[in-house]
């Protein structure tokens, strides 16, 4: 199964209509949209979504779903655990709609900037409807934490980025949408970023410029010790500024790269010795420091690091330099970047493009698994050839069936791995366990680990049984791990997993997409027999073929397998 | 008072806002003829309150005074807002 379209279906209790138009003709255009029919929103909620497959806003005026806020608002004393049980009750509704669809995304709470409530009073608990609405919020966060395809957008920055045109009584009178065109127009933004992310298109790669980037000044001409970085001085704490946010990119699994025509040895020396740098080598997956054609070696980083075009961001100072890697690296974001140093965090920050619908321990890891790849580069180097290296490598396998635990990475992985994907089936969480439930359905996950560290969760293999035949619905192993044989084990522990359930025959289509090339040619290597058109079978009579140097200890193993 | 081309300038500034919610084909022209309300305009109600709205902000953001131009009286028969043109001509008229 292809990638499938984004469809949007919207819940609101005021004209969400506006919305609806920005995202289909500018943010997203094509998106197929919908909209919940005129009434009570817990009647829309009720009711569900189109279809499954659909994503959906609900997006709501908190006085519309809590008439106790609402009696706040006017000054009235309340109960405000009242208020609170009516947030209880709604986001219960939106839960059982969310599994119903695909994702559902929830923009928080929001008033009027006008609004100032009882004033010095207003955030005074008990008192304030502005302390009130903080509460509410945070109740509905909680109350939606047990939905993992639930996610609480932030309307608040919204409005304040809009100014003073975010909220139009008259568009209310008029039109009965209160938002702005400026808040419209961002709420989309971050609504395709939300889609993007869910749909496994978060971009986890940054490749940096180094001078007047990363630092002031050209290192080539006047050496690290003359570069403006931090210190006391103005554009100094800016360039180190940028530097700590990147830094703290890589902690939510965004790697680092660099592209420079520079001299290696004197941008590296800046890098290893410079005492304001706070990004040092081993914070690099990767790196190109020449003279060459910075789109060739943009692609050259992708190839070291094995990502794609589409997961990448390209920053440069350089308006001539944006312009050839955007046009000759298609697929990848090279956003127009600022000529002030001042304004380079607030441009890395405001990129949508890293938005991801979770938080796994494998992307707080990334950054230290960083080092581990370049220690197994240095190996490779070093050896006669790949077959030794490999064997060097002391590859470890454990497999383990789907549990609460790994549900989160599993899902991540399920959306954006393209390369070594056999269906590209986009899953959510809650549609990746519900599949894995079914008597018929088998999900297996694979955590790698090698002499030089922890891979994580990196492959999943997915079997659905019907009589004699297995079929391998999913196959699917992170970039990092390609080409280690890894594949070839999972498919021995496929085959093991199918034989146990007395299937005969192990059969795989590979459903071609723009990307996943080696996992077709991983099949038409792998020794199975392609009996149509890119699919392929495995008498199962025989175990395959486990690579001799690959460990595996299988804790998903079913009682009757044979296998050795 | 506004010199006209600086009223179009206006004008124009709100076809902006208005067009991102508008489908590729159905996109006002930043000309003096676009229909804007009435027979031939693209606008639908929802359209039209937008875009008045628009010019409402876009006349005090450039001369820091206010406007109103949502009114019924407004949108009928002979409306300043039948096309471009005739709008900018209507708030050049005006006393800023």
């Amino acid at each position: 199964m292809a990638t499938a379209p984004d469809r949007l279906y919207f819940v609101a209790d005021f004209n969400i209509e506006p919305l609806a138009r920005e995202l289909a003709n500018t943010t997203r255009p094509g998106l197929e949209t919908a909209i919940a029919p005129a009434g009570p929103v817990m009647a829309a909620l009720a009711a569900g979504p189109p279809a499954a497959d659909w994503s959906a806003v609900v997006w709501t005026r908190p006085e519309a779903i809590s008439e106790a806020f609402a009696r706040a608002r006017a000054f009235e004393r309340i109960d405000h655990d009242q208020a609170i049980d009516d947030v209880k009750a709604y986001a219960a509704a939106i839960g059982r709609f969310a599994a119903r669809a695909r994702s559902v995304f929830v923009p928080a709470w929001v008033q009027p900037p006008f609004a100032r409530g009882w004033g010095m009073l207003d955030h005074r608990p008990g008192i304030g409807a502005a302390d009130l609405l903080a509460r509410m919020n945070v109740a509905l966060a909680d109350a939606l934490v047990g939905a993992p395809s639930v996610f609480v957008l932030d309307a608040g920055r919204w409005l304040a980025s809009a100014g003073a045109r975010g909220w139009s009584q008259k568009l209310w009178y008029a039109a009965k949408c209160p938002f702005g065109p400026a808040v419209i127009e961002l709420a989309a933004a971050d609504i395709a970023a939300a889609l993007d992310g869910v749909g496994g298109r978060a971009r986890r790669l940054v490749i940096l410029d180094l001078d007047d980037v990363l630092w002031g000044g050209l290192v080539g001409e006047a050496g690290w010790s003359a570069l403006t970085l931090g210190g006391h001085d103005h554009v100094g704490e800016a360039f180190a500024d940028f530097q700590r946010a990147l830094k703290a990119l890589t902690a939510r699994g965004v790697q680092l790269a660099i592209v420079s025509k520079n001299d290696e040895a004197a941008a590296l020396e800046a890098i290893d010795r410079h005492p304001e740098m706070l990004l040092r080598r081993g914070d690099f997956a990767a790196w190109r420091i020449n003279w060459d054609d910075k789109a060739q070696n943009v692609a050259n980083v992708l190839a070291e690091v094995n990502l794609g075009a589409e997961s990448a961001v390209f920053i440069d100072d350089s308006e001539a330099e944006r312009a050839r890697v955007r046009d000759a690296v298609p697929g990848i974001l090279v956003p127009d970047w600022p000529s002030d140093p001042a304004r380079f965090r607030e441009a890395l920050e405001s990129l949508r493009c890293f938005d991801a619908p979770v938080q796994t321990a494998e992307d707080r890891a990334r950054a230290g698994m960083i080092a581990d790849e370049r220690s197994r580069r240095t190996a490779l180097a070093a050896a006669d050839n790949l077959d030794d290296w490999l064997r060097s490598l002391e590859i470890a396998i454990t497999v383990e069936a789907l549990a609460p635990a790994n549900l989160d990475r599993a899902a991540q992985l399920f959306n954006k791995t393209n390369q070594m994907n056999a269906s590209t089936r986009r899953l959510s969480a809650g549609e990746l366990e519900a599949w894995a439930a079914a008597p018929a359905h088998c999900l297996l996950t694979f955590r790698v680990r090698d002499r030089f560290g922890d891979y994580g969760l990196t492959g999943i293999v997915g079997l659905e049984l019907a009589g004699s035949r297995a079929r391998l619905s999913d196959f699917l192993l992170s970039c990092r791990v390609m080409g280690r044989r890894v594949e070839d084990a999972m498919l021995h522990v496929a085959a093991a997993h199918a034989r146990a359930r007395q299937a005969s025959t192990l059969v795989v289509e590979v459903v071609p997409t723009a990307r996943n090339k080696p996992c077709l040619d991983f099949f038409l290597g792998s020794g199975l027999r392609e009996t149509r058109h890119h699919v392929f079978e495995w008498d199962l009579s025989q175990p395959y073929a486990r690579p001799d140097f690959v460990a595996v200890a299988d804790h998903a193993r079913v009682a009757a397998s044979s296998d050795p | 008072m506004m010199d006209e081309e600086a009223a179009r300038r206006l004008v124009y500034g709100a076809i902006d806002i208005v067009n991102r919610q508008l489908p590729a084909a159905k996109r006002l022209q930043k000309a003096p003829e676009t229909i804007i309300v009435g027979e031939g305009g693209a606008l639908d109600s929802l359209g039209v309150v937008n875009f008045v709205i628009a010019v409402e902000e876009e006349f005090a953001d450039a001369t820091g005074a206010a406007v109103q131009l949502l009114a019924e009286n407004m949108l009928g028969d002979g409306s300043p807002f039948r096309t471009v043109g005739s709008l900018a001509r209507y708030i050049a008229a005006r006393p800023a």
